[in-house]
């Protein structure tokens, strides 16, 4: 009866830090849903002037958008500092392993997010950076180092494509794993009126736009990202919550029996006493 | 003047989305003033000033890089970060621009360097336009 009492008292003290933390997750995901709708209008301008850029000209092309054959490949793959977020961390790992299964080389890593950076280095890949803690309060800046730093890479030809792995932001209920190509770029054919001018030239302006396209789609990946992290999170420590209260509940039932039990024998006891003293 | 749509977003941010009669913006080949009606132009925005009309007075902001679009329907101006005269947090500006300084006098090689003078540029870029308020 001790040990169950203290098995009880074990589950709620579990009970009130996951409900805590899914009240921390709730608040911090709002703003992360905020940050995410905030980002994304800078990110749709600048990728509509960049087609519109390579569509208008059809003769043009630039380091970044020719393509070369594939010998080694950079995975930048975006996971979590922490853990205790249901499968939102191993989700988009496992992802991005999965995606070399076929390559003979290894891809370079750069890894953000704690999560990412101990996943990679475990595992004995080239992890060429680390960036941990910086999604929470993600600063354009922050993601230009890392853009700037994948470029460098594929236009030195060190690498000779570029994958981003993230997590999509669909609900709080639903995350999903997701990979994109950041380098070479792709451009869409878009319809447009074609008589732009270009100061100084289409080329110049491009070649401007392409780091902080790259940036500030980094930005978005990681932005998307951290508000999945506290979505799934949220939605984990919700059922550890409500797990804990089944628990508690169903141990309170075996620790009332158990008691009603102990009183009863101690009644059958005393009247089998009494009964035998009378006889 | 006849005003005309503009829309200045930022990464973090859109910072303007409204009506102006002008803007004036520095870009990587000097200012270029945009009023109503303007040919579709698009551009490469630097590190400077920029100004726009509102009802007959001129708005500053400091810029950093980026581009400028002009369409039929709208004029966007996109850039890494945007901060109006009024709003630039002087201190910080010159904190900002001793440490550049800093930097500027420790770095090792050219890359060093050049990051080190554009970090330079857009603190004292922040420091002279908030000196206009």
């Amino acid at each position: 009866m001790k040990a169950i009492k203290r098995r009880i008292k074990s589950v709620g003290s579990t009970k009130q830090i996951t409900n805590a933390m899914q009240l921390v997750a709730s608040s911090k995901l709002r703003k992360a849903k905020t940050r995410a709708e905030q980002t994304r209008p800078y990110f749709n301008e600048l990728y509509k002037t960049m087609c519109e850029i390579a569509s208008a000209n059809d003769d043009f092309s630039t380091v970044y958008t020719i393509k070369r054959e594939v010998k080694q490949k950079l995975f930048i793959v975006v996971a979590g500092d922490r853990g205790l977020a249901g499968g939102y961390n191993s989700n988009v790992l496992k992802m991005a392993a999965a995606a070399h299964a076929d390559d003979a080389e290894k891809p370079k890593i750069i890894a953000i997010g704690r999560k990412s950076a101990e996943y990679f280095q475990k595992r004995d890949y080239d992890v060429v950076a680390a960036f941990a803690n910086i999604a929470e309060d993600i600063k354009p800046n922050t993601a230009q180092d890392i853009a700037d730093l994948a470029l460098k890479m594929f236009a030195e030809g060190e690498v000779d494509e570029v994958h981003v792995f993230y997590t999509m932001f669909n609900s709080t209920l639903s995350q999903q794993p997701e990979t994109m190509k950041l380098l070479p770029l792709d451009t869409q054919e878009l319809e447009f009126e074609g008589n732009m001018t270009y100061d100084p030239s289409p080329e110049a302006v491009f070649n401007r736009i392409v780091p902080r396209f790259t940036a500030s789609l980094l930005m978005c990946a990681i932005v998307e990202s951290y508000a999945s992290e506290q979505g799934a999170r949220r939605t984990a420590m919700e059922a550890a919550t409500d797990n804990a209260d089944a628990m508690t509940e169903s141990l309170s039932l075996l620790y009332n029996r158990a008691r009603q039990a102990s009183i009863t024998t101690e009644i059958i006891d005393i009247v089998s006493g009494a009964s035998a003293q009378n006889n | 003047m006849t005003p005309f749509k503009l829309q200045i977003i930022t990464p973090e941010k859109t910072v303007f989305d409204g009506e102006t009669e002008q803007i004036i913006v520095r870009t990587t080949v000097g200012d270029v003033g945009i009023l109503n009606g303007h040919e579709p132009y698009c551009a490469a925005v630097a590190i400077g000033q920029m100004r726009i009309m509102i009802d007959g007075e001129f708005r500053r902001a400091a810029t950093s890089g980026g581009i400028i679009k002009v369409s039929k329907e709208k004029t966007t101006v996109l850039v890494q970060t945007c901060e109006w005269s009024d709003e630039i947090d002087v201190e910080r500006a010159e904190a900002a621009k001793a440490a550049a300084e800093e930097r500027v006098k420790a770095a090792k090689n050219d890359k060093e360097l050049l990051l080190a003078e554009a970090k330079l540029k857009r603190a004292l870029n922040r420091i002279d336009t908030s000196n206009f308020n």
